[in-house]
């Protein structure tokens, strides 16, 4: 009976797989490797796609995606890059050296931000942190000189870093506090028998031999960064791929990554190429969190051998 | 990842309510509607009207999703009305009829700090296609942000065939999802302009078009240039309970009342 249940959730995700594929096709038929490629901004070429004619011979298909892929990278790699210098140094604080009654309170509230749903940082995002950015941060002078070109109005890459950052850092922070508790204690306190100090020691060993399972705990929240899409739909901002050769100015570009273009069109995907197209980003995402897991599974491996995982 | 899977659950469990109902939907009076998010907080006072005083045991359900679903859903058969807040298009599916329930203004909004009074078709051109970057130029102050709404939203459509014709909406522009969050944009941003439906203007700067100001009482007045329509869309004509419903939004004086609280009534 368990048995029929786990084949039938393995038939689902293969005929999930199989759908999105078979959907999608159409899209990357007609764009071929160009559809990875850099071209016209985004929102044009998707309203073309919407507006495609009745006709199937005449459906319009072209897309360069890359100032999406190019928005999911700066924003899951950005988002990441924080959280994981963050939450290790937060988990080796909770694991080490916290007292108590801090631990107490810290644990519980970590594992809730862990599971606040992300339209309430987009809400956030949108009433606090764009319009500061927007009306404090970024002077008139410098959206005069590149308002031409693309518009700084606080929807921006630094935002939707910022927020990402806090969505992930909990999961990041939970995996890794798990993993330092695993750690046995005997190796420890040999490092500390020998006198070394305590930062030394949790730093030498207990991360050290906690490597893999931070390597799995930064993959679980990368999958889960690249795959946000309603918070990044309401701050990242519109269509653009940020050149990190602007200065401060590219930290207030914005962007707008796969995942929340898709928000963005689902609206109008019973037209049938654009809901093809939307079918393509989707098998990208599925593809690149399917690779994810792969390496998450194989970061693991190495802790088997003590029984820590 | 949460939140996708969240609407994938919220989806299914939408779906699952609405497909029996539909079946069923002659013989025990129920009707099931979907679609604009335009019309839907005019649809949900009707609906409710309507149960209390001539559509006693009829049951509704109501959805949202956008024009596109509404229309899309109607199509298919999925629910008894869709709702939508654009013009019939050439690439809709065949044999849907498209009945108008009332009319609606889209207006062209400014920040509160930024009042500009009012703008020509030219101006407004000039503004959502990119060549106008500064307010300067239609009798405001500061440097110019264009927030828009994507292809699939009938705020779009109606803004694209009634203010700016063949111009394309300017490529760096921030595109938003919804009239609340085109409203929310404009009101935090000095330098921002915009367009939203009537009911949703307060706390911004609304500009006249074409010199006629965006109230209720010039777009019933027939004189605001820039009204659209509100549909509901069935397959076929609408039968049953759904006629009756129909009928009464057209002709009952309650749900004229009602339409005329924030929208223009069908004379």
């Amino acid at each position: 009976m368990l048995g029929a249940l786990a084949c039938l959730v393995l038939l689902l995700i293969g005929t999930m797989v199989a759908m999105v594929l078979y959907t999608a096709w159409p899209s990357f038929r007609s764009n071929g490797l160009a559809w990875f490629g850099a071209g016209a901004p985004n929102q044009g070429q998707l309203d073309d796609i919407f507006n495609s004619p009745a006709n199937p011979a005449a459906y319009q298909y072209e897309l360069r995606a890359w100032p999406m892929i190019w928005g999911t990278l700066l924003t899951t790699a950005g988002a990441v890059a924080v959280a994981l210098t963050i939450s290790l140094l937060s988990a080796i604080f909770i694991v080490e050296f916290a007292p108590p009654r801090i631990k107490r309170v810290l644990e519980p509230v970590v594992r809730l931000l862990a599971a606040v749903p992300s339209v309430v940082y987009g809400l956030v995002g949108v009433l606090v942190l764009v319009p500061f950015v927007g009306n404090l941060l970024v002077s008139e002078r410098r959206k005069a000189e590149v308002q031409y070109v693309v518009q700084l109005t606080g929807d921006s890459l630094l935002v939707a870093v910022l927020i990402l950052t806090f969505m992930i850092t909990p999961i990041m922070v939970a995996i890794m506090v798990d993993a330092l508790r695993a750690v046995p204690r005997s190796w420890m306190e040999g490092s500390a028998a020998l006198g070394v100090n305590r930062w030394r020691t949790i730093w030498k060993i207990g991360v050290r031999a906690a490597r893999p399972a931070i390597v799995a705990g930064v993959v679980l929240a990368t999958a889960r960064a690249i795959g946000e899409a309603i918070m990044l739909a309401m701050v990242s901002g519109s269509w653009f791929a940020p050149n990190p050769l602007d200065g401060f100015t590219f930290l207030v570009e914005p962007t707008r990554p796969l995942a929340a273009s898709i928000v963005f069109y689902l609206e109008g995907r019973t037209v049938p190429p654009l809901g093809q197209t939307l079918a393509a980003i989707a098998a990208v995402l599925l593809i690149s969190s399917l690779f994810l897991s792969l390496a998450g599974w194989a970061a693991k491996q190495p802790l088997k051998r003590y029984g820590i995982v | 990842m949460r939140s996708k899977r969240l609407l994938g659950v919220l989806g299914a469990v939408g779906t699952l309510a609405v497909l029996p109902a539909a079946a069923d939907a002659q013989s025990r009076g129920t009707v099931t509607i979907s679609g604009s998010t335009s019309v839907f907080p005019l649809m949900q006072p009707l609906a409710r009207a309507y149960v209390r005083s001539e559509g006693r045991g009829t049951r509704f359900r109501i959805a949202q999703g956008g024009s596109d679903v509404g229309v899309a859903d109607a199509a298919a058969g999925r629910v008894t009305l869709g709702m939508s807040s654009r013009d019939p298009r050439a690439g809709d599916p065949g044999g849907i009829v498209f009945s108008r329930i009332a009319r609606d203004a889209v207006c062209v909004i400014t920040n509160s700090a930024n009042r500009v009074s009012n703008i020509s078709q030219q101006q407004a051109q000039g503004l959502f296609g990119g060549t106008i970057r500064d307010f300067g130029a239609v009798g405001g102050s500061g440097g110019v942000d264009v927030v828009v709404r994507s292809a699939p939203s009938g705020t779009q459509d109606a803004f694209q065939s009634l203010f700016l014709g063949s111009t394309r909406p300017t490529s760096t522009a921030q595109t938003v999802a919804s009239n609340g969050l085109v409203q929310q944009a404009v009101r935090s941003n000095p330098r921002a302009v915009g367009y939203v439906s009537l009911a949703f203007t307060r706390g911004v700067n609304v500009a006249s078009y074409q010199g006629v100001a965006c109230t209720l009482r010039n777009a019933r007045s027939g004189q605001y240039p820039g009204t659209r329509n509100f549909f509901v869309v069935s397959r076929g004509r609408p039968r049953g309970a759904a006629l009756a419903f129909y009928r009464w939004i057209r002709r009952d004086r309650d749900a004229q009342r009602i339409i005329a609280d924030g929208y223009v009534p069908l004379r």
